[in-house]
């Protein structure tokens, strides 16, 4: 298990509140390296720069979704190996398949528990120490 | 933001009483056609269609009529129109629709504000309690670790591995910590009572939400009743809805939507992913 304060995670939400408490949340898990971005496009902007080994995002945001940004995410070689947990309010089963289909690792619906991402967290990295190994 | 509509004493707005007169004046001997509600199966007012048919009619014959009589073709259209239109904006009056949607687009702006209050009250909410949590948790943690220290160097005692002087220093440093926790619990403590404090926003944001739903209750009804007069049955289609519509209001008898995260797993699953 990779030493979690390593992780860089990228946190994108528009609601400042949100990224506090998902902050706050990693935190507790150990994951204390954490950024923010407040819409998709200056997320993008951020994730090009380099850095990050993590993206935590929401979907429903102005400039660039959350599927945009992760189908940009994907698009780009120099980020598609990047693993994208999407945390999100939209419960359309539509949405589910379309973020699923569009690359996402995961998919957490609001409300959530801080178990819950415990749990989705732990999920996604055994597999990709197990894609690794 | 849009201007004020002025209303005359006529109850008639003023700029379009000045279009109405410009329309008039070019009028001469043109009739005013009679309002008719009866709509035929394409669903069109019987008018329009009379209207459509003469314009058609204008277009097949215009290809053989020099230019004159061209001009004068258009000319009847926009008097024809102009004429139509009266007799529309005479009739919402008399039903008094147009107050009622002059009020239904002056009730907007407060709604608006109404609205942005609630964010701003929930958002100061929210900033209390998490500023108390990141006060609170440090002294928890504090707790926590210095309490398990102690533990460890206890169990020693237990286990006959403390010499006399360190077992000295452990009752010094134990009796020290325990005149600290009442301190840091009554610390923690008037971070929970500052969280419950920050839920007062509620019964705030409650009553404007209650005026906002009021409001948006008594527009939809005047905008309904003028709808539903103008339109068939068949007109209103469901718009599709996307991929950003926020959080689940309301899942009753809906098939499309999932209501926890044990059903978004048990999809993703059933998906392969």
């Amino acid at each position: 298990m990779p030493d979690p304060s390593k992780i860089k995670f990228l946190v994108v939400d528009d609601f400042s509140t949100m990224r506090r408490i998902v902050r706050n949340l990693l935190k507790e898990l150990g994951y204390v390296n954490a950024d923010e971005a407040e819409d998709g496009a200056i997320a993008l902007q951020k994730l090009k720069g380099g850095g990050y080994d993590f993206v935590v995002s929401d979907w429903n945001m102005p400039n660039m979704d959350g599927l945009q940004l992760l189908q940009a995410v994907r698009a780009d070689p120099a980020l598609k190996h990047l693993p994208v947990l999407m945390i999100t309010a939209e419960a359309k089963k539509e949405n589910i398949i379309a973020a699923a289909q569009a690359g996402a690792h995961g998919y957490i619906v609001k409300p959530f528990t801080a178990a819950t991402l415990n749990e989705k967290l732990a999920k996604i990295f055994e597999k990709l120490e197990g894609a690794s190994a | 933001m849009a201007k004020p509509i002025n209303f005359d004493e006529s109850g008639d707005s003023q700029d379009l009483q000045a279009l109405f007169d410009s329309i008039a004046a070019g009028a001469g001997a043109a009739s005013p056609l009679p309002v008719a509600a009866a709509a035929d199966s394409s669903g069109d007012n019987a008018d329009l269609q009379a209207l459509f048919d003469s314009v058609a009619a204008d277009s097949v014959a215009a290809q053989q009529t020099p230019a004159a009589e061209l001009a004068a073709g258009g000319d009847e259209v926009f008097r024809r129109i102009g004429h139509m239109t009266r007799e529309l904006h005479n009739t919402l009056r008399e039903l008094g629709f147009d107050k009622m949607l002059g009020d239904a687009a002056k009730t907007i702006p407060d709604a608006r504000e109404r609205l942005s209050y609630i964010a701003q009250m929930t958002e100061q909410a929210a900033s209390r309690a998490l500023n108390a949590v990141d006060i609170a948790q440090p002294i928890q943690d504090g707790l926590k670790n210095d309490s398990q220290l102690l533990g460890a160097r206890w169990e020693k005692v237990f286990t006959n591995q403390l010499s006399v002087e360190d077992f000295k220093a452990l009752a010094a440093d134990t009796r020290s910590f325990l005149n600290r926790v009442p301190q840091q619990a009554q610390a923690t403590n008037a971070q929970l009572t500052e969280i419950m404090m920050a839920q007062d926003f509620q019964d705030l944001t409650g009553q404007v939400i209650k005026k906002v739903v009021d409001m948006a209750q008594t527009m939809e009804q005047q905008l309904l009743k003028l709808l539903v007069e103008a339109m068939p049955e068949d007109v209103r289609a469901e718009a599709p809805s996307g991929l950003l519509n926020g959080p689940v209001i309301n899942a009753l008898g809906r098939s499309d939507v999932v209501t926890s995260q044990g059903q978004v797993d048990d999809l993703l699953e059933s998906l392969g992913f």
